[in-house]
């Protein structure tokens, strides 16, 4: 059977060898294989005059800009409307915007719709190919996962003392606060099922770095890592719910930055596809996409009793380098949105914040539970058959 | 690597393009034979269950069938191939070598393949699939599969090709040249968010109600839509045991329609990015493909969502399931002598 087809705006053979050209071009650079001649490979039938201007412009921009240019501080200016915050702008994604917290700490948010970027960028790309951070620590968890082990749980109440976090318009009800004690409820729930040893970053309204955050998960031996926010956004009508979680902020990015940054460090190509292997390798990226995803369909299925038109913005990779610092799989619940007025009434009732706190411990279950079901039906060794603690008996195998 | 063909010249050549997708991987030959599988690998479990199976891997609907007894693999979920084990590049070497079996003819012909994967795990993987599969392929081109489906139809300027998969969304402009990581997008609330959501509505507003993922997923696939529709939907559910019919249209329709605020916005933004006399021509000329792209209505909801941004049109594949190797193959048909054999 033939599809429909679109209409045809323009005689396609040209356009065709180019393309071809490029898959070719795009293939034979990641198999590694070097180009037998030196001189670009054309089609016989098709060596245009566009190729050799477009191979010597090529040339020539490399020769111009030897080091890639300012990914790392790509600048949009323009007119700004959030006073301290700055856009980090990532091409191909959304575009997700932080506010600046102290120089080194950025809280992040995302826009719903995105404009067109306003802010100046300003975002070190280079610490995304810290690939040695990002491999530090991993393997070693992995037995812990694929024992069952969890049994620390952090949850981390965003901001805190000095700083605020976003702050309604019209009860001035404050994100540290409302964050801190849906992180407090949420602890209580989980300590009931005695599971757990659940630890806040902060149980009173002070200030913790993220750093300091992040050295707290670590040095407890986090299993799971549940940063709290809410969002505020320019729209004030809307609003949004979305779980991020960290990780390379995604394979085809990083490798993206890795290319340019390779240009200049001359990383073999052999090195760099291991790099590559390694990160796609890292489990906490696919359990804290699990986790992000569990908690953001209870979280969601919640909220929306009582605002009919909140966006799921379901869950989102961040690149946010700080907190790929955690070792274990980690994610950031941005609740819903403090900005639209109905939301900030909602969030400033306890009966509310309550209803919240037992969707995301839902949200932990359901990622469990629903682990305990895959590591039963997939545990490759067969050895596990229960966890250290004894506790849950991993059935359905023999 | 890849051996070159000097030495035999009157080798026999099948050319094939690949379709790997998470929920579904088709095939389409030259020499006109097409088959699909479901994406699926099995090991079994045990010594005990391979001896019962009779087989060291099953693939497709046969694993489904004999899932209990065997070490499952989706090895194209959420759109990556997983190289964190090896049992994922084996199962994806599994799923092309079973694919290629199934076209085959000739015993000893040699395989040229182009393979589109799913957009978000085109690069990185290359190098797995390259592996994957030159023990049996002589060569191999890997492009994104929005992009092999506009090729098969030619919608090489000025379009738009939205790819509704079970794992994710991929969104690939085409501008008459290979498209960048500019031109392309992938959101993950696709067919399988579409299942987790009616499930959890159902559970919802049917607590007692007794059904599986499984039946959802079916449920869905036979009466998805957006927007309007005239009659209710029922379905049969047990309920203690005795089947009862059940009323989801709401359901139905919160959870497909889930799915369209992220479609809309990136379709959205995508085109944003390009000149505004272009605007016009790729929104009407945007073509929806995937098993998505099935569900009634969605794309004249597009088509007028997108409308209020200046003219707009949408077509739908007229055939899901193979447009994406169809386009593959088309690519593996058009591509140079020199290419093949430089690779
Ligand atoms: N009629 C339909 N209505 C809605 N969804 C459908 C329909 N048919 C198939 N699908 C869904 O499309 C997805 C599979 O699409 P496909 O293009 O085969 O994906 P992939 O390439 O990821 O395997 C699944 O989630 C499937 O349930």
């Amino acid at each position: 059977m033939r599809m429909m087809k679109p209409e045809r705006r323009c005689p396609n053979t040209g356009k065709k060898n180019e393309i071809l050209y490029g898959i070719y071009e795009e293939n034979r650079k990641l198999s590694g294989t070097s180009p037998q001649r030196k001189r670009p490979l054309l089609p016989k039938y098709n060596k245009s005059k566009s190729y050799g201007t477009f191979m010597v412009l090529l040339a020539l921009f490399f020769v111009l800009v030897p080091a890639f240019p300012d990914l790392q501080h790509q600048q949009v200016t323009a007119s700004s409307t959030f006073s301290n915050e700055r856009i980090l702008f990532i091409p191909w994604s959304e575009i997700i915007y932080g506010r600046q917290i102290d120089n080194n700490h950025i809280q992040l948010s995302s826009l719903l719709i995105a404009k067109e970027p306003q802010l100046e960028v300003s975002f070190d790309a280079r610490n995304l190919l810290n690939y040695d951070f990002l491999f530090k620590n991993e393997y070693a968890r992995i037995g812990n996962i694929f024992g069952l082990d969890i049994q620390t749980i952090v949850i981390d109440p965003g901001h805190g003392g000095k700083d605020p976090g976003a702050v309604g318009s019209i009860l001035g009800a404050v994100e540290k606060d409302i964050v801190l004690d849906i992180g407090l409820q949420l602890r209580d729930l989980l300590v009931k099922s005695g599971r757990f040893k659940v630890l806040l970053t902060r149980e009173t309204d002070q200030y913790v770095s993220l750093a300091d955050r992040v050295d707290f998960a670590n040095s407890n031996k986090a299993d799971l890592f549940i940063s709290l926010h809410i969002n505020a956004l320019s729209q004030k009508d809307y609003n949004v719910t979305e779980t991020f979680y960290f990780g390379p902020p995604s394979n085809t990015y990083t490798l993206h930055l890795a290319e340019q940054e390779n240009r200049g460090s001359k990383v073999l190509i052999e090195d760099f596809n291991n790099m590559i292997k390694k990160i796609g390798d890292v489990l906490k990226e696919q359990e804290s996409a699990t986790l992000a995803a569990t908690i953001q369909h209870s979280l969601f299925a919640n909220l929306v009793k009582y605002d009919r038109i909140i966006a799921d913005n379901g869950t989102k990779i961040a690149p946010f380098v700080v907190l790929l610092g955690v070792d274990a799989p980690s994610v950031l619940v941005e609740v819903s949105c403090i900005s639209k007025n109905e939301e900030e009434v909602n969030l400033n009732d306890p009966d509310y914040r309550e209803k919240v706190s037992v969707s995301i411990e839902k949200g932990i279950i359901n990622y469990l539970t629903q682990r305990d079901i895959q590591i039963a039906i997939g545990d490759e060794n067969g050895k596990k058959k229960y966890n250290k603690n004894g506790r849950r008996e991993v059935t359905g195998r023999y | 690597m890849v051996k070159k063909s000097t030495t035999k010249t009157a080798d026999e050549k099948l050319l094939v393009g690949i379709d790997l997708g998470t929920s579904r991987s088709a095939i389409s030959a030259d020499n006109k034979k097409k088959e699909w599988i479901e994406s699926y690998v099995g090991w079994p479990k045990d010594f005990i269950s391979r001896r019962v199976i009779g087989k060291p891997v099953l693939i497709g609907e046969e694993a489904v069938k004999h899932r209990l007894s065997l070490d499952m693999y989706r090895p194209l979920q959420n759109g990556v191939i997983k190289e964190g084990t090896a049992r994922d590049e084996e199962a994806v070497q599994e799923m092309i070598r079973h694919l290629v079996e199934l076209v085959k003819t000739e015993k000893g012909s040699k395989i040229r393949a182009v393979i589109g994967v799913p957009a978000e795990s085109f690069k990185v993987n290359k190098i797995a699939l390259r592996k994957a599969v030159s023990e049996f392929a002589e060569a191999l081109f890997v492009v994104s599969e929005p992009f092999a489906v506009a090729y098969g139809v030619e919608a090489l300027d000025n379009a738009m090709v939205i790819d509704i998969g079970a794992g994710t969304m991929d969104f690939c402009i085409m501008h008459g040249t290979i498209p960048s990581e500019e031109d392309q997008r992938t959101v993950i609330t696709a067919g399988d968010y579409i299942d987790e959501q009616l499930f959890t509505f159902l559970k919802e507003r049917y607590p007692d109600a007794d059904f599986t993922m499984n039946m959802v997923h079916r449920f869905k696939e036979e009466h998805s839509f957006v927007g309007d529709i005239e009659n209710e939907i029922k379905v049969e559910i047990p309920v203690n045991g005795k089947s009862t019919s059940h009323t989801i249209t709401a359901e139905m329709k919160r959870a497909c329609e889930s799915i369209l605020p992220a479609m809309v916005e990136s379709t959205l933004e995508l085109i944003a990015k390009f000149d505004p006399e272009y605007q016009d021509a790729i929104r009407t000329n945007i073509l929806l493909a995937g098993g998505g792209s099935q569900i009634k209505g969605i794309g004249s909801y597009l088509e007028k969502a997108l409308g209020e941004y200046g003219p707009s049109k949408v077509n739908i594949v007229g055939d899901p399931l193979f447009c994406g190797a169809d386009g593959a193959l088309e690519l593996a048909r058009e591509m140079p002598e020199e290419y093949w054999t430089e690779l």
